[in-house]
């Protein structure tokens, strides 16, 4: 099944205009469960209730309130935030370039999402010259875009010939590690103490392990395991739980050698 | 004096056979005498195990150098594997070993995994104990006793051996293989050891390398448990003032030596020894 695209614009950077689609780039692949009452298989409901009567409220019922505190409410009307909600320069379905930068100066903290740009009708030429230049120029683009109703600080870049945008988090999206306990802080005393013989051991380990990215070398191997138990039952198969495999006896092993090192002490002469 | 030999079907070119490599008139010929004798013991440890020879062009006294890479002009028929970028020889049959002899390669050094077999984990442990100023092969003779006492209950297979040097190496065999890394590594599970018995016996066991740490006591360097790193291969010559062999040892002779008997061999002993009592590494 062809992907659908989420959002339909254009790119806009000085002269260039460059109509798109977008789709996300990324799929979560957590497995989802449904609840249900284990008797009859029924999908449990829920039901939005007042909190106060107990009665359940019809939809149209329900509004936005922003809490200020002691179950006291502000009422938002959608019409009063659609008047306040986000534009960029000329309209609201434009990714509008800013600006370029290396993509090594981008922190990854800073990056949120990912998506596919691609050229909608008639944008086919000014795509592929986009693409062309920030692939010799080596830069990204920095750009605007709003995005269900939210601005988004977004990066462009050329990927195998394709545009890839990353939305982005503002500064103040970005948690301080001031605001959390025990992150080091440059100067901290333990930092000075790394004699010169142990960082070069650990650099040589480094070194020793250093290979190159293959993504498709790592799995999510639990999911792929609970998914093979769920085929196993939807065929009507027994499914028997795996025993401890070889890591938990390397994890004995290690447990024994605590052991065995406690009862050296322990006959150890005072 | 070239000679032209042929071992196995291999033509090889000898050169300066009588050039002396020890200062008791240990010569060339000598260690290529000494590897071939060796080769039924040495080779099963060599095997797919990609090679770090030390070489001495100009004996002991001379310059040396650590070789990884193989040699421009190696054989074609010389084996090797790429590990890392470098290409290594990996020696399994007697024609290699009489080439590195001629290349004077006294020392021979294997890391714990066979790249050649393209086996990545680690088979054994090893444990090289080190001894510090005033410290000698009886203290390290001792400690191979803790690491025993502690090792064999875990369900380790064990085999000891003189470095050929000053101490002793210990390799432990686990019951099932290991990994290098990770929290259930063999690095990390010989750290662990080192510490631990650091911790049990302080006035004779030092687990960190810092050379104030550690005179009258034995190092347990438990470094040596990782990819990168080599350690003298079993039945090894050691560039000594003497031509001495990293020798397997008993355990009857470990507990003799805590009591002050030595454990040295040389190159004159090591015959008639692996004749009389086999591969005690095996």
């Amino acid at each position: 099944m062809a992907a659908r695209p989420i959002w339909t614009g254009t790119v806009s950077f000085a002269l260039l205009s460059v109509p798109v689609k977008l789709y996300t780039a990324t799929r979560a692949k957590d497995i989802a469960f449904n609840q249900i009452e284990r008797a009859t298989g029924a999908r449990i409901k829920q039901r939005k209730v007042s909190s106060v009567s107990g009665e359940e409220v019809p939809t149209e019922q329900i509004v936005r309130g922003y809490d200020l505190g002691g179950d006291r409410y502000v009422v938002v009307e959608p019409d009063e935030l659609e008047a306040l909600a986000p534009r960029t320069a000329a309209d609201d379905r434009v990714i509008e370039i800013v600006e370029f930068v290396e993509l090594r100066e981008i922190d990854p903290i800073y990056f949120e999402k990912a998506y596919y740009i691609a050229p909608d009708k008639g944008g086919t030429r000014p795509y592929s010259l986009l693409v062309r230049a920030l692939e010799e120029s080596g830069k990204v683009a920095l750009a605007k875009v709003v995005l269900r109703n939210k601005e988004h600080l977004a990066a462009l870049r050329a990927r195998d010939g394709v545009l890839c945008m990353e939305t982005m988090l503002y500064a103040d999206e970005v948690v301080a590690t001031e605001e959390i306990d025990g992150l080091p802080r440059p100067g901290d005393a333990a930092e000075r103490q790394i004699a010169d013989r142990e960082l070069e051991m650990a650099k040589m380990l480094i070194d020793a392990s250093t290979g190159t990215f293959e993504p498709t070398r790592f799995r999510d191997e639990y999911r792929d395991k609970v998914l093979a138990m769920i085929e196993a039952k939807s065929l009507g198969q027994v499914y028997e739980l795996p025993v401890a495999q070889e890591a938990p006896q390397v994890a004995d092993l290690m447990a024994a050698l605590e052991a065995s090192l406690a009862a050296v002490r322990d006959r150890r002469p005072a | 004096m070239d000679s032209l030999v042929e071992v196995e079907g291999r033509t090889l070119r000898l050169t300066n056979l009588d050039k002396p490599l020890f200062p008791g008139g240990f010569t060339k010929g000598h260690l290529i005498d000494h590897l071939v004798r060796m080769a039924p013991v040495l080779l099963p440890h060599l095997r797919g195990r990609n090679l770090t020879t030390i070489r001495f062009p100009d004996g002991v006294d001379g310059e040396h150098f650590y070789a990884k890479s193989i040699p421009r002009h190696a054989p074609d028929w010389v084996k090797r594997v790429e590990v890392g970028g470098v290409t290594y020889v990996v020696c399994e049959d007697v024609p290699t070993l009489v080439w590195l002899g001629n290349l004077a390669a006294i020392e021979l050094h294997v890391p714990l995994h066979r790249a050649a077999d393209d086996s990545w984990d680690p088979d054994r442990i090893v444990f090289d104990l080190d001894p510090g100023p005033g410290a000698g092969i009886a203290e390290c003779a001792a400690v191979a006793m803790d690491l025993r006492d502690l090792l064999s209950p875990l369900g380790m297979s064990l085999r000891i051996k003189t470095s050929g040097s000053k101490g002793m190496q210990l390799y432990a065999i686990p019951p099932s293989p290991l990994p290098y890394r990770g929290p259930t590594g063999t690095t990390a599970f010989a750290k662990r050891v080192a510490e631990g018995l650091e911790a049990a016996h302080p006035d004779r066991i030092v687990s960190k390398q810092a050379k104030e740490l550690r005179p009258g006591k034995v190092l347990i360097d438990w470094s040596q448990n990782v990819a990168a790193k080599t350690t003298v291969c079993v039945y090894s010559l050691r560039a000594r003032r003497e031509p001495t062999v990293s020798t397997p040892v008993t355990w009857d002779e470990v507990a003799s030596a805590v009591d002050g008997m030595p454990l040295r061999f040389t190159a004159s002993e090591i015959v008639a020894r692996v004749a009389d009592l086999g591969d005690l590494f095996a």
